[in-house]
């Protein structure tokens, strides 16, 4: 047992090597983001001009201006955390009842209901038939449209599946035992030791939410029940599109230029925030997933 | 954007899908499926004056609601409390519902809606031949049946001399499906944008030929003999090289390149049409080309950078010309050269002349367009939904009031010349104005304002374009190819050989004016098109011209 006290030769090289492969890694990794940033910051001239690289260049807050200073822009901000945090609360509940049902071995019919599942990550019906059937349930212009269609991630499921499938099966009897129903084992026992998963999943489905825009461009019809990121994605389209009746006022080719980077910073910056706070989590939650205990 | 998003889909696939699943979806609403005879219009007259004539204010005779699809343009976002909503009413009886999609990806939700039967009445903001692809479906109306409901339209059409352009937008069934914007007027957009105050130090005339553009690049490569005179755009986010350039040089030789290009066009003396790739004067625009390249006036880099780059290039002084439109003249070019620059100067010339002579091509003078739903002949209120129609798209009052407003309120008229109320900008022509044209009252929207009269379209020109657009429109125009719409079996069959022709063209294009291939093998390049289906490609469009002729007059 050298390598405890005096660590062999060889491994404190690798070490040496491990640390600045790694910083490397950070660094690449760091970098799109570092000059992402810097870019919002910047003026036009600078950016075209290639001359931002980690610091802004001819400090320039335009974009953030008209970004910040228009009103459906924070209106748009606001449905895009109420559609994350509706979703992610939709998707967690029945994520969490599918997982935990599928993850019971006496179940009968398990098979064809996990089946059913992975089904629907080969196929599905097809984008005007979807549309058909949000359009005939009424859903349109609701955060339901965009809540319900995607609630269940095949993949999260079958994560939290194997998740609960390794919980030791002793902890539920001895809560049956003691007197606790069903509800009342999923989520006074079971819930409680899961809590590194369903972080984790959490963390999945909000991201997944944030981002998405496409349902809501398909069933939403006016602009203020728009997520942030359609708001966005107009926005660039709008100052890279130039041509046509009135396209392009000077302000906005003004800000085509970084217009990028600042939707960008804007977008991801909350998402941001939360990670660090989730993270310890997400590790040991990616972890216990995939290893069947 | 979320790679794993599950309804990103590409285009194609929406367009497929809207298709077949349109086809499934919508075989009821076809223009023959209403009860009864669909020219029969007398019970659908709900609303709808009795007698509509040119000149005429369309008023429905009760209150009426369309729908209409509204393309949401991030510059002027959709408000409900624009004045444009408001005066419509007030003057036709109508009210729009405008259901907003984002610009970003108007086309693909467009597509979804029909496709489903969940369009509105009003499909504005198409480009022909997007409404190709719901035709055969039967969502959208052959509107050419119903023209004789529309007396402005049919007005300018024949004022306008505007049938041959029609007739490049029939279907193969011999109809239309897309009522587009109509112009007097061809409107150019394009030409050369050139330092003016460099040419005056060496002595130098604004060109007016390509032979003196030419000259002039020598000129000023003699001067600066590091540099390139001419570095161009518009190469990338566009299936051509420099495909401004090589659309008005095109035209200077009388053919379609750049983003003009089409595989097939029309010989006036041969009377049938031609491989626009393997023409002549596509060989001598070419050699226009690599003529400039060879000697070191055009920067190579000119076919493959980035707008951006060549911008900075020209900002930079490392080039001294490129290709500009009265927009990017305004407000990049000259705004940005003026920052940084001391004492610059630069216009953009009328499009310079080659041997077709002072012509523009034909045929642009149709802008996108309205398609109407299908499913709208069976509602009552089909008739005044022509009418109102016609008098917001057509009529000469209703285009006024879709670029300008209200007279007295957003701006005054005398003779012919607009002016905005003091207080409200266009596009920045008044930068200390609270209220702008398109953002607080909702006109020269382009969902709306499209097409017109010369008077009513140049009435919106600043300056620069106003003497750019007065030598352009004193240009003869070409005449338009004559119809010669394919049956959708011929359709799939030229789309087929019509993809790698013209990919083949536009990479040997690239080598030629780059010399990586010898103008001498110009004989071998056409072979090699003949060898992709060239003359089967060009007997299939004149059989079509053919049997439209015969079966159309």
């Amino acid at each position: 047992m050298v390598s405890v006290d005096r660590p062999t030769r060889g491994y404190r090289v690798f070490q040496k090597v491990n640390g600045v492969v790694l910083t490397l890694v950070v660094i690449v990794t760091l970098y799109p983001f570092v000059n992402i940033v810097a870019r919002s910051f910047s003026g036009e001239r600078q950016i075209r001009a290639g001359e931002v690289t980690l610091w802004p260049k001819g400090f320039d807050l335009t974009t953030y201006e008209v970004v910040l200073r228009d009103e459906m822009f924070w209106r748009n901000y606001g449905n895009t955390v109420l559609y994350t945090a509706v979703s992610t609360a939709v998707a967690m509940v029945l994520t969490t009842c599918y997982a935990y049902v599928l993850s019971k071995r006496q179940l009968k019919g398990r098979g064809f209901l996990v089946t059913v599942a992975v089904f629907t990550m080969f196929f599905t019906g097809g984008l005007i038939p979807t549309y058909v059937l949000i359009t005939s349930l009424g859903l349109k212009n609701t955060v339901w449209a965009l809540a319900l269609p995607n609630a269940i991630s095949v993949f999260n499921l079958l994560v939290m599946k194997a998740f609960f499938e390794s919980l030791p099966a002793e902890l539920e009897e001895a809560a049956q035992i003691d007197g606790l129903s069903t509800y009342g084992i999923l989520l006074r026992i079971v819930l409680p030791l899961s809590k590194a998963v369903v972080a984790t999943m959490v963390l999945f489905y909000s991201v997944s939410f944030w981002n998405s825009w496409f349902g809501a461009f398909l069933y939403l019809d006016r602009s203020e029940l728009m997520p942030v990121t359609v708001y966005l994605r107009n926005l660039i389209a709008g100052a890279t599109g130039g041509a046509g009746a009135g396209a392009g006022a000077e302000q906005l080719s003004q800000t085509a230029a970084n217009i990028q980077a600042v939707t960008i910073v804007l977008t991801s910056l909350p998402i941001l925030c939360v990670y660090p706070f989730v993270q310890r989590y997400f590790v040991s939650g990616v972890m216990l997933g995939a290893v069947k205990g | 954007m979320p790679a794993e998003n599950p309804g990103k889909l590409s285009r194609r696939q929406v367009l497929a899908a809207a298709g077949s699943a349109g086809l499934a979806a919508l075989t009821g609403c076809g223009s023959g499926d209403d009860g009864g005879d669909a020219k029969d219009l007398s019970k659908k007259r709900n609303g709808a004056m009795r007698e509509y004539r040119v000149g005429q204010q369309f008023k429905a005779t009760r209150p009426l609601t369309f729908d209409v699809l509204h393309n949401d343009n991030p510059v002027y976002p959709l408000r409900d409390d624009w004045l444009f909503w408001k005066e419509l009413t007030r003057r036709t009886g109508v009210t729009l519902k405008p259901i907003g999609v984002p610009l970003s990806d108007y086309e693909k939700k467009r597509s979804v809606m029909i496709g489903a039967g969940d369009a509105p009445f009003l499909i504005p903001k198409t480009y022909h031949p997007s409404e190709t692809a719901f035709v055969s479906s039967g969502a959208i109306l052959a509107v050419s049946d119903y023209v004789h409901l529309m007396p402005h339209f049919r007005d300018k059409v024949a004022k306008w001399r505007l049938e041959p352009e029609l007739d490049s937008i029939r279907q193969s069934d011999g109809r239309f499906y897309l009522l587009p914007g109509l112009h007097e007027k061809v409107r150019s957009g394009y030409s050369l944008a050139l330092r003016t105050d460099v040419l005056g130090r060496l002595g130098l005339d604004p060109p007016t030929t390509w032979d003196q553009v030419h000259e002039v690049f020598r000129a000023i490569k003699e001067e600066y003999p590091d540099r390139y005179p001419l570095s161009d755009r518009w190469s990338t986010n566009t299936p051509y090289p420099a495909a401004a350039l090589m659309s008005y040089l095109g035209q200077a030789y009388g053919v379609r390149a750049g983003w003009s290009y089409d595989n097939i066009s029309f010989d006036r003396r041969a009377e049938k049409f031609v491989f626009t790739g393997a023409t002549d004067g596509y060989r001598q625009m070419v050699g226009y080309l690599r003529k400039l390249v060879a000697e070191k006036l055009m920067d190579p880099e000119s076919f493959t950078q980035t707008d951006d780059e060549a911008v900075q290039k020209l900002l930079g002084e490392k080039s001294f010309a490129i290709s500009a439109n009265p927009q990017e003249l305004v407000q990049n070019y000259r705004y940005n050269l003026e920052r940084q620059v001391e004492g610059s100067a630069i216009e953009m010339i009328p499009v310079p002349l080659g041997p077709a002579g002072p012509v523009v091509l034909g045929g642009a003078r149709l802008e996108n367009g309205v398609m109407i739903a299908g499913k709208a002949l069976r509602s009552d209120d089909f008739v005044a939904l022509m009418q109102f129609v016609d008098w917001l798209w057509y009529s000469d009052e209703g285009q006024r009031f879709a670029r300008w407003g209200v007279q007295g309120v957003t701006h005054t008229r005398s003779g012919g010349e607009y002016r905005l109320e003091p207080g409200i900008s266009l596009m920045g022509s008044d930068p200390d104005a609270e209220k702008d044209l398109q953002k607080d009252y909702g006109f020269y929207n382009g969902v709306f304002a499209y097409g017109g009269s010369w008077d009513l379209v140049s009435s919106m020109f600043g300056p620069d374009e106003q003497r750019f657009q007065d030598v352009m429109s004193r240009r003869e125009q070409l005449p338009v190819d004559p119809a010669h719409p394919l049956r959708s079996v011929e359709q799939e069959q030229a789309s087929l050989w019509d993809t790698p022709l013209r990919d083949h063209v536009t990479q040997n294009t690239l080598k030629f004016a780059l010399g990586k291939r010898p103008l001498s093998e110009w004989d071998a390049y056409v072979s090699e098109l003949t060898a992709k289906n060239m003359r089967h490609l060009v007997d299939l469009h004149n059989r079509a011209y053919e049997r439209f002729r015969k079966e159309n007059g």
